[in-house]
């Protein structure tokens, strides 16, 4: 139960991003299904890896190749659907809970919620700069 | 296509408009870059350079016959990225790479982007929407989900009020994150049965300069590594904003109780 509603809230909210960046109504269903899909893919790697880092790193990859294989047989900018699709991996829980913590007085805690803030933002970094390098890969002049 | 030395200044003209609208609307710089080297070729320049960063474009352009002509533009982007802009111009660089458009045809066209800005009601819905979400995804009850968004709203309407003054990005953040992070802690307080830190996680959600982020390390990956600096100093900067907002906020917050 508790994941059908992850997925269903990572569709509305990557749609919610579509929408918000002014992507188009005929691509917005695509867009968001990248970002559902891209949290699938987390919740699955999560579950047999059991490694954060590892699966944020495989989503954000995923996300990636996603985006650029719809953009090119869609015509549009990937940056269309590669933003919206990697929009669930963003930290925004830990980042809030360190700002939280860091108030409250308990600097362990921040720390620690920072840290995992750092990584999940290093692992979508990752993830972007494996995709590219395949892309740049795959042309060749 | 091009024979007169007027006409060269035109079209550079028209290119550095071009550019210009491609990096408000959020474009990566690579892409900025390819476009307008792409169109220059298109239009029968012998040699085009072209070096874009966020606030500044510089082109040359040399077709046969004529002295080269270099034009540099200052960039001032609000940092709100309108994807319904960059298919649009997107579209507008295909066909004109295909069949380069007369200049004056060119003109108009951009104009006409120019002035066709996405959807407001998009850009509340989709706020709305995103904020609920993600209050719901990250563990909030639905009642949660719907303060949340209700919370968006208010972020879209000061979102638009300041962009009608001098503030800039990171001021905005810090106003927006304080007021919406005092206002989520008084409701949450009157209204025992909300989760504060689920409801402010979702609204938080379309403050972090996500998208900045993504692009900067993007430009710098593939070599545009000034660009990526600059981007990710500017994000960090807004991102810290948004810290300081918040963490103001929830001290007051804590202190009321």
């Amino acid at each position: 139960m508790s994941i059908l509603i992850q997925l269903l809230t990572a569709f509305l909210g990557s749609l919610g991003f579509a929408l918000l960046f002014g992507v188009r109504p005929k691509h917005l269903l695509l867009a968001a299904l990248g970002g559902m899909l891209a949290w699938g893919v987390y919740l699955a790697m999560e579950h047999w890896l059991g490694m954060p880092f590892l699966s944020c790193l495989t989503a954000s990859v995923f996300a990636v190749v996603y985006a650029e294989i719809m953009a090119r047989v869609r015509k549009i900018p990937a940056l269309l659907l590669t933003v919206p699709a990697i929009i669930p991996l963003v930290p925004g829980r830990t980042l809030y809970y360190a700002m939280s913590e860091v108030v409250r007085g308990d600097l362990a805690q921040a720390r620690a919620y920072g840290t995992e803030t750092l990584l999940a933002a290093l692992a979508i970094a990752g993830g972007i700069s494996f995709a590219i390098a395949f892309r740049e890969l795959r042309t060749t002049r | 296509m091009i024979d007169s030395k007027a006409e060269q200044s035109d079209l550079l003209d028209c290119l550095l408009r071009m550019g210009d609208l491609l990096l408000d609307a959020g474009a990566e710089i690579s892409r900025v870059e390819d476009t307008l080297s792409r169109l220059g070729t298109a239009y029968g320049a012998m040699r085009t350079d072209v070096f874009v960063i966020t606030s500044m474009i510089s082109m040359t352009m040399e077709f046969p016959g004529f002295e080269a002509v270099t034009e540099t533009r200052r960039i001032r982007s609000d940092g709100q990225p309108d994807f319904y802009r960059l298919e649009k111009l997107n579209n507008l660089s295909r066909s004109c790479c295909t069949e380069p458009l007369p200049l004056e045809e060119l003109h108009q066209n951009l104009e006409h982007v120019a002035s066709g800005r996405k959807p407001l009601y998009a850009k509340l819905i989709g706020s709305v929407l995103a904020a609920g979400a993600f209050a719901v995804f990250f563990g909030g009850t639905m009642l949660d989900g719907l303060v949340s968004a209700v919370f968006a709203v208010a972020i879209c309407f000061l979102q638009e009020r300041l962009s009608h003054t001098d503030v800039k990005p990171v001021g905005e953040n810090l106003i927006i994150s304080l007021l919406i992070g005092l206002g989520v802690g008084i409701a949450a307080t009157l209204l025992k049965p909300l989760h504060m830190d689920m409801i402010l996680i979702g609204d938080i959600m379309l403050l972090i300069p996500g998208l900045a982020m993504t692009n900067a390390i993007r430009n710098m990956l593939v070599g545009n590594t000034i660009s990526g600096v600059v981007r990710l100093a500017e994000s960090l900067m807004w991102a810290a904003a948004l810290a300081g907002g918040i963490m103001v906020a929830l001290t007051i917050v804590n202190y009321l109780h």
